[in-house]
C-alpha cells in the first residue's frame, strides 16, 4: 500500500499546522516517502463582501460590475496566494532540517473534501490537524469531518491532536474483523517501523475467538520483526482503550474506521468517532 | 448537505439585505409589467412574489432573480384582451408544463446556436421594449409628470454619488408619493390602475373548460412563453455565471422555471422567468445565495400587505423613472460602440434582432430570426473557404483537380464553376481527398462534375471521395472527440 507514492500534509494557518508538519515529517523520514504540505484555499465565491445597496443601474451596469468584480476578486487571491506561499515556505524549512527528506509544497483552491479525493492516486498517507482555523466549530464536528474524509478517500489517515512527540509505542484497537485485520496487515507491511513496539488490545464483550485472533496479529507482525504485546481488556472499548493508552503509555494508535454503513453509523453512531473524541493521542484510522 | 448549506447560509446578511433592495425594485416593475399585460397590479406582484419564492428552491442558478418580466406580459396582451384572465392564469400553468418538459429533454442545450450577437440583441430589444411600454405614460400627461419623471431620474442617479447604503429607487419613489400627496398635485397613480394585493395569493384553479378548444387557444401563447421564458432566463444564467465566476444548472433551471410557473398560475399569478436588471442589482447589492431569491420574494409582498395604502398612491411617474432607470441598466451601450469594430455580420445579426422583436412585440421571432441570419452568414464565410487548383500532366492529356476545402450547399455552385468544361482533354482527375463533402447537395455537385466531363466524351477519375464524404455522416456523436478532430484535418 505505503509504495513510492506521497505523505500528504493538509495544512491550514493555524498553530496546528506546526504539529502536523511535524508528524507528517517524521512519517516521511519513517517510510522514506517524499512529503508535500498541500495548503487549500476556498475562495468561497458564495460569499459576497459588497456594501452597495443602492440598487440603481446606468449605462453598462453589467460590465462595470463585471470589471469591478473580477478585480476585487483578482485582488483579494493575490494576496491570499502570496500570504499562502510565505505560510508554507516556512513550514517547509521547518520540515527541511532533515536534509534527507524530500519536501514539496502545493496550493490549490477547492473544498477539503475534493481536493483530498482528487489527490488519492498519489498519496499513501494523509496528514490532518484534528482542530484548524475554525477551532471551535472542528471540536463539534471532528468525527463527522474525519468521517467523510474517510469514507471518500481510501487511505490511511493520520489525525494529529496536539504537539509533535516522536512516538514510541503504538497501540492497535483491535476486533478481529475485517477492517482491522488490514490496519495489522498494513503495519506488517512497514517493516521499516518496526522499532516501534506495539500494543494490539482487543476489549468489547468477550468473544469465543478472541484469542485466536489475538495471536493472528501477534503472529503476523512478529513474522514483520515487531515487537508485540497483546492484552484482551473486557468492558466498554472506549473507555478500556482510552485507559490502555495511558497505561502502556502508547503515542500512536492505529484503528479501523468506520466499518458501519453510513446509515448505520447515523442511528447507532460511530465507535471511531467516540475513540477520536476520546483520546488525545495521534491517531492512524484505516478505511480500506 | 455542504451545497445546501453553501447555497443557502453561507451569505445570510448580504443575501437578505440584496433581497430587500430587490424586493423594493420588484415592487414597480411587477405593476408596470401587469399594466403592460393589460391586468390588474395584483396579477403581477402575485406573480412576483410566487416565482421568487418556487425558483429559490427548484432554481439551477442561485442568486438570480425570477419574478413577473416585461419580455413574457408583451406576448400576453392580445390573450388577456381577447379572452380574459382566466385564460391567461391556464396559459401560465401550460407555460410552465411546457417549460419542465423542455428541461428534461434538455432544450437548453440549443442554447450554443444563440450566438453572442443574438444575446446582445435580445438584450437591446428588451431594454427598448421596456422603454416603448413607459411611453404611454408620457405622452398627453400634465406637465408635473415631466418634472417627476426628471426628478426621480435625478434621485436614482444623483444619491448613489452621496450614499450607497439606501436603495436610490425607494428613496425616489417615497419623495415623489410624498410630494404629490402633500401637494396634492392631480397625476396618474398606481391605485388607478387597478386592483393591489391586499391578502396573501390562495390556491385558484382556472375556471375553464377543460377542452380541447381552450388547449387551442391558450397553446400558442403557452409555446412562445416557453421559449421567450427559457431563452431570457438561460441567457441571465450565463451573465450570473460570469458575474459571480461560478457554474449553474441549466436543465434544472428549465424544470426550476416550469415549477415557478406552474405555482404562478395556480394563485393567480402571470408567467414569469429570470430578469437581467434586478439579477444585475442583486448581485450588486451582495445577493450569492437562494435566500437573496427567497428574501426578494417574501420581502416584497410583506412590504405590500403593510404598505399596501401607500403602495397605490405612487405616482405613476416614479414607476416610469424607476423603470427608465432598468432599461438603461439593461441596454448593452458597448453593442453601439463596437457596431463599426465588429464585423459587419455580426452587427447586422444583432440589429435584425433588436428591430424584428421591437416590431413584433415577441423576443422569440427576434430570437429565430437572428439565429438563422447568423447561420447563414456563418454558411457564406465558411462556404468561401474552398480553392480549386488544376495543372495538366501527360503532355495535356489529363488535367489533374485538386480541392481544397469545404464544399456544401453554400458553396456547391462555385465548386461547379471551378471546371473547366470547354478544354479539350482525354482524362480528368478529380483529388478531393482534401476536400469535405458535408452534405447531399456537395455530392450532387460532384456527380454534375462528372457527367458534364462525360458528355464531353473525357473519362473522368475521382479520387479520395470515401475521405471526402466521411463528413456526411450526421450523427457526430458516434466518433469519438479525437475522430471528430481528424475529420477536419487534410487527410
Amino acid at each position: 500500500m505505503l509504495k513510492s507514492r506521497k505523505i500528504l500534509a493538509c495544512v491550514d494557518q493555524s498553530p496546528y499546522a506546526d504539529y502536523v508538519a511535524d508528524y507528517a515529517a517524521w512519517a516521511a523520514r519513517k517510510l522514506a516517502l517524499p512529503l508535500e504540505l498541500l495548503h487549500i484555499i476556498d475562495r468561497h465565491q458564495e460569499i459576497s463582501a459588497s456594501t452597495d445597496h443602492s440598487g440603481a443601474i446606468g449605462v453598462d451596469a453589467q460590465e462595470n460590475l463585471l470589471n469591478q468584480l473580477t478585480e476585487e476578486e483578482g485582488t483579494r487571491a493575490r494576496q491570499v496566494r502570496d500570504r499562502g506561499r510565505v505560510f508554507l515556505n516556512g513550514l517547509r524549512q521547518r520540515c527541511e532540517v532533515d536534509e534527507t527528506l524530500s519536501v514539496d509544497t502545493r496550493q490549490r483552491y477547492g473544498q477539503l473534501l475534493s481536493t483530498l479525493e482528487e489527490q488519492q492516486q498519489d498519496v499513501a498517507l494523509y496528514v490532518l490537524g484534528r482542530r484548524g482555523e475554525s477551532a471551535a466549530h472542528t471540536r463539534r464536528d471532528l468525527g463527522r469531518h474525519v468521517e467523510m474524509i474517510s469514507r471518500q478517500v481510501r487511505r490511511p489517515i493520520l489525525t494529529v491532536a496536539g504537539e509533535f512527540v516522536e512516538p514510541r509505542s503504538a497501540l492497535i484497537a483491535y476486533d478481529g474483523k475485517r477492517m482491522t485485520r488490514r490496519c495489522v496487515e498494513l503495519i506488517a507491511q512497514n517493516p521499516k517501523l518496526n522499532d516501534i513496539p506495539v500494543h494490539v488490545i482487543m476489549s468489547g464483550k468477550r468473544a469465543t475467538d478472541a484469542d485466536k485472533h489475538l495471536q493472528w496479529a501477534k503472529n503476523t507482525l512478529n513474522t514483520a520483526g515487531f515487537r508485540v504485546e497483546t492484552a484482551y481488556l473486557p468492558g466498554d472499548p472506549e473507555q478500556e482503550i482510552t485507559r490502555a493508552i495511558g497505561e502502556r503509555q502508547a503515542d500512536l494508535l492505529v484503528m479501523g474506521a468506520y466499518s458501519r454503513s453510513p446509515l448505520r453509523s447515523l442511528i447507532l453512531g460511530s465507535r471511531t468517532n467516540d475513540l477520536l473524541r476520546a483520546s488525545q493521542v495521534p491517531t492512524v484510522t484505516i478505511h480500506l | 448537505m455542504n451545497t445546501i448549506r453553501q447555497e443557502w447560509f453561507s451569505n445570510i446578511r448580504s443575501d437578505l439585505l440584496a433581497g430587500l433592495v430587490v424586493a423594493l425594485a420588484l415592487i414597480p416593475e411587477a405593476i408596470a409589467f401587469s399594466i403592460i399585460a393589460g391586468v390588474d397590479p395584483k396579477v403581477g406582484l402575485y406573480a412576483s412574489f410566487c416565482i421568487a419564492v418556487v425558483i429559490a428552491f427548484t432554481g439551477g442558478r442561485p442568486g438570480m432573480i425570477s419574478a413577473a418580466t416585461g419580455a413574457m406580459a408583451l406576448l400576453m396582451v392580445t390573450l388577456v384582451k381577447d379572452h380574459g384572465l382566466e385564460y391567461l392564469f391556464a396559459a401560465t400553468v401550460l407555460t410552465g408544463i411546457l417549460q419542465i418538459i423542455a428541461g428534461w429533454i434538455r432544450l437548453g442545450e440549443l442554447m450554443r446556436f444563440v450566438s453572442r450577437s443574438v444575446v446582445t440583441g435580445f438584450v437591446n430589444a428588451l431594454a427598448i421594449l421596456i422603454f416603448m411600454a413607459q411611453l404611454p405614460e408620457l405622452i398627453n400627461v400634465p406637465w408635473p409628470v415631466y418634472v417627476m419623471t426628471v426628478a426621480g431620474l435625478g434621485i436614482i442617479y444623483g444619491l448613489p454619488l452621496l450614499t450607497k447604503a439606501v436603495p436610490s429607487p425607494l428613496i425616489a419613489i417615497i419623495i415623489l408619493t410624498v410630494i404629490s400627496v402633500v401637494m396634492g398635485i392631480d397625476v396618474r397613480t398606481v391605485g388607478d390602475m387597478g386592483d393591489l394585493p391586499t391578502t396573501p395569493p390562495v390556491l385558484l384553479i382556472p375556471n375553464l373548460p377543460l377542452t380541447l378548444e381552450t388547449l387551442g387557444i391558450i397553446f400558442p401563447y403557452s409555446l412562445t412563453l416557453m421559449v421567450v421564458g427559457l431563452l431570457e432566463s438561460l441567457m441571465t444564467a450565463t451573465i450570473v455565471d460570469d458575474l459571480t465566476d461560478t457554474n449553474s444548472d441549466k436543465s434544472r433551471e428549465c424544470v426550476g422555471q416550469g415549477v415557478a410557473n406552474i405555482a404562478s398560475g395556480f394563485m393567480g399569478g402571470m408567467a414569469g422567468c429570470a430578469m437581467i436588471g434586478q439579477s444585475v442589482i442583486n448581485i450588486k447589492s451582495g445577493g450569492r445565495g437562494r435566500l437573496s431569491t427567497l428574501s426578494a420574494g417574501v420581502f416584497l409582498l410583506a412590504l405590500l400587505m403593510f404598505l399596501g395604502d401607500w403602495v397605490s398612491r405612487i405616482p405613476m411617474a416614479a414607476l416610469v423613472a424607476v423603470m427608465i432607470m432598468v432599461s438603461v441598466g439593461t441596454f448593452n451601450w458597448d453593442s453601439i460602440r463596437n457596431l463599426r469594430s465588429h464585423p459587419t455580420s455580426s452587427s447586422m445579426v444583432m440589429i435584425v434582432t433588436v428591430i424584428v422583436t421591437v416590431s413584433t412585440h415577441d423576443l422569440a421571432q427576434g430570437v429565430l430570426s437572428g439565429v438563422l441570419l447568423s447561420g447563414f452568414f456563418f454558411a457564406h464565410k465558411v462556404g468561401r473557404i474552398l480553392s480549386i487548383s488544376s495543372r495538366s500532366e501527360d503532355e495535356g492529356r489529363i488535367r489533374n483537380y485538386t480541392i481544397l476545402g469545404q464544399v456544401f450547399f453554400a458553396s456547391a455552385d462555385r465548386f461547379v464553376q471551378s471546371f473547366d468544361f470547354q478544354e479539350v482533354i482525354e482524362t480528368v482527375r478529380i483529388d478531393v481527398s482534401r476536400a469535405h463533402f458535408w452534405d447531399i447537395t456537395a455530392v450532387s455537385a460532384l456527380d454534375k462534375v462528372v457527367m458534364k466531363f462525360r458528355r464531353e466524351g473525357t473519362e473522368v477519375e475521382v479520387l479520395g471521395l470515401n475521405e471526402a464524404s466521411a463528413t456526411m455522416v450526421d450523427r457526430f456523436a458516434l466518433h469519438d472527440k479525437d475522430e471528430a478532430a481528424d475529420l477536419l484535418l487534410p487527410h
